[in-house]
């Protein structure tokens, strides 16, 4: 239990340590050009518009739309933007990781 | 006492770590979009950049050889023609501004040739067609391509070539314009040593030339031959035709072109001798009386229709025998030198 608390407080303070640095949102940001510039964005639309028409116009509620777009979302983002994002959290974590 | 804790991970702790941050990462973008997308479905512009399947069909990007992304012919407006507003003829788009300038007469030679055109169709209505056709091979004259296009109408041309009269003046100066490795020369340098432009020259200016001059135009130059009247170089052939396309077929006598065949006296000295003896014949005719204008007319014409009126002057007054060969002589080649005044309307209206 001791263990499990430890591991919640460290990623607290990781979680914390992005955010306070403006990491996080440098990565966002990083993260929302490449998904554009590789058509993500498009593809995604696309299949909202298939979802919406299913469900109907008016009855589309932001539940139904993460619920069916989450799964597709983090499938269908590019390996290499992938790496590249993995790349830079794991400079972060060693710069922090050895302090 | 964090950071503490932090060093003390081993490598696979801070991969899963890694992972998991971007696994936030990627949901937090991922509810960024679901919440985006919701609010244009429910402000209702979210459907805005879409239409229909088949407008859209419509609108694809084309990618064929030969075709623009439109799937339009790209190099059509080369097909495309205009109409002229001023003469009514359509033009190829890009021949009309060289066209206007011409027809509207707006050039430094234009309104030259739109006065000569005026000129022309007032007097030779027959050849109103043959001038309009005549005014296309100029405007090619004009244009950077007259080569290309020269051959084009050749072309053009070609399919009723069989059909046209041998002996007309016009079609045998398309001819020579076909034969003749065109022409890159300017016909509208006024003069140089090997000829006239006769786009330049008035009907009067026509007239006295041509009764002084060879005017045989060159096919390749397009300009008049300044020679003699008897210049090696052309044919008589070729000279009836320029005056019958000049003046009207009613200007010129075959009879008169052979009798000067057979005499050998020089032209510049028969001219004088014509313009001497003719002040002569006038003064004795006295021109103001209808009728001896008519003889006048007839002697000056060589017409020969042998009025019995005629031929008494002529048997009355010695010299003008002389004077009858001499001006009908004159006569296909100069309209110029008859008498004065008042006969000159009915003789205008022969030509005509």
């Amino acid at each position: 239990v001791s263990k499990m608390n430890k591991d919640a407080q460290m990623r607290a303070a990781i979680n914390q340590k992005l955010i306070e640095t403006g990491e996080r949102e440098r990565l966002k940001e990083l993260l929302r050009a490449k998904l554009i510039e590789c058509g993500w964005k498009d593809q995604l639309k696309a299949h909202c518009k298939e979802v919406i028409k299913e469900k109907g116009l008016e009855h589309v509620t932001v539940d139904d739309l993460v619920a069916e777009i989450t799964p597709k979302g983090r499938a269908l983002v590019p390996d290499s933007v992938k790496k590249e994002l993995l790349q830079r959290i794991r400079t972060f974590l060693a710069q922090h990781a050895s302090l | 006492m964090e950071e503490m804790s932090l060093s003390g991970l081993d490598n696979s702790k801070l991969e899963a770590i890694a992972q998991e941050i971007y696994a936030d990462l990627v949901e937090d973008s991922c509810l960024g979009f679901c919440f985006e997308v919701h609010r244009a479905v429910k402000c209702g512009y979210f459907f805005l950049d879409d239409t229909d399947p088949e407008s859209m069909k419509d609108f694809e990007i084309v990618d064929q050889p030969g075709l623009d992304i439109f799937g339009q012919v790209f190099n059509q407006w080369k097909s495309k023609e205009c109409v002229c507003p001023n003469c009514s003829r359509s033009i190829a788009a890009s021949r009309f501004a060289p066209h206007l300038e011409k027809c509207l007469g707006m050039g430094r030679n234009s309104s030259r040739i739109a006065n000569r055109r005026i000129a022309n169709s007032n007097n030779m209505n027959k050849s109103e067609s043959d001038q309009e056709d005549n005014d296309d091979i100029n405007d090619n004259d004009w244009s950077y391509g007259s080569e290309k296009k020269a051959k084009k109408r050749k072309s053009d041309k070609l399919w009723y070539l069989p059909f046209q009269n041998p002996n007309s003046p016009r079609r045998s100066k398309s001819l020579k314009h076909k034969n003749g490795e065109l022409s890159n020369s300017d016909p509208f340098k006024y003069n140089n040593s090997t000829g006239i432009s006769y786009e330049t020259l008035g009907p009067e200016e026509l007239r006295s030339l041509l009764t002084t001059q060879c005017g045989v135009i060159s096919e390749h130059t397009k300009k008049m031959c300044t020679r003699s009247l008897r210049c090696p170089q052309h044919t008589d052939e070729q000279r009836r035709a320029v005056r019958i396309y000049f003046l009207g077929s009613s200007a010129v006598l075959p009879e008169v072109e052979s009798s000067l065949d057979n005499d050998s006296f020089d032209m510049t000295d028969s001219q004088a001798l014509i313009s001497r003896l003719q002040w002569d014949g006038s003064s004795d005719l006295s021109p103001s009386d209808s009728g001896s204008s008519k003889t006048s007319e007839n002697q000056g014409w060589g017409l020969g229709t042998n009025s019995s009126e005629s031929r008494k002057t002529k048997k009355k007054k010695s010299h003008l025998s002389l004077v009858g060969t001499a001006s009908s002589l004159g006569s296909n080649k100069k309209k110029k030198p008859k008498p004065p005044a008042p006969p000159t309307p009915s003789i205008y209206d022969d030509i005509n």
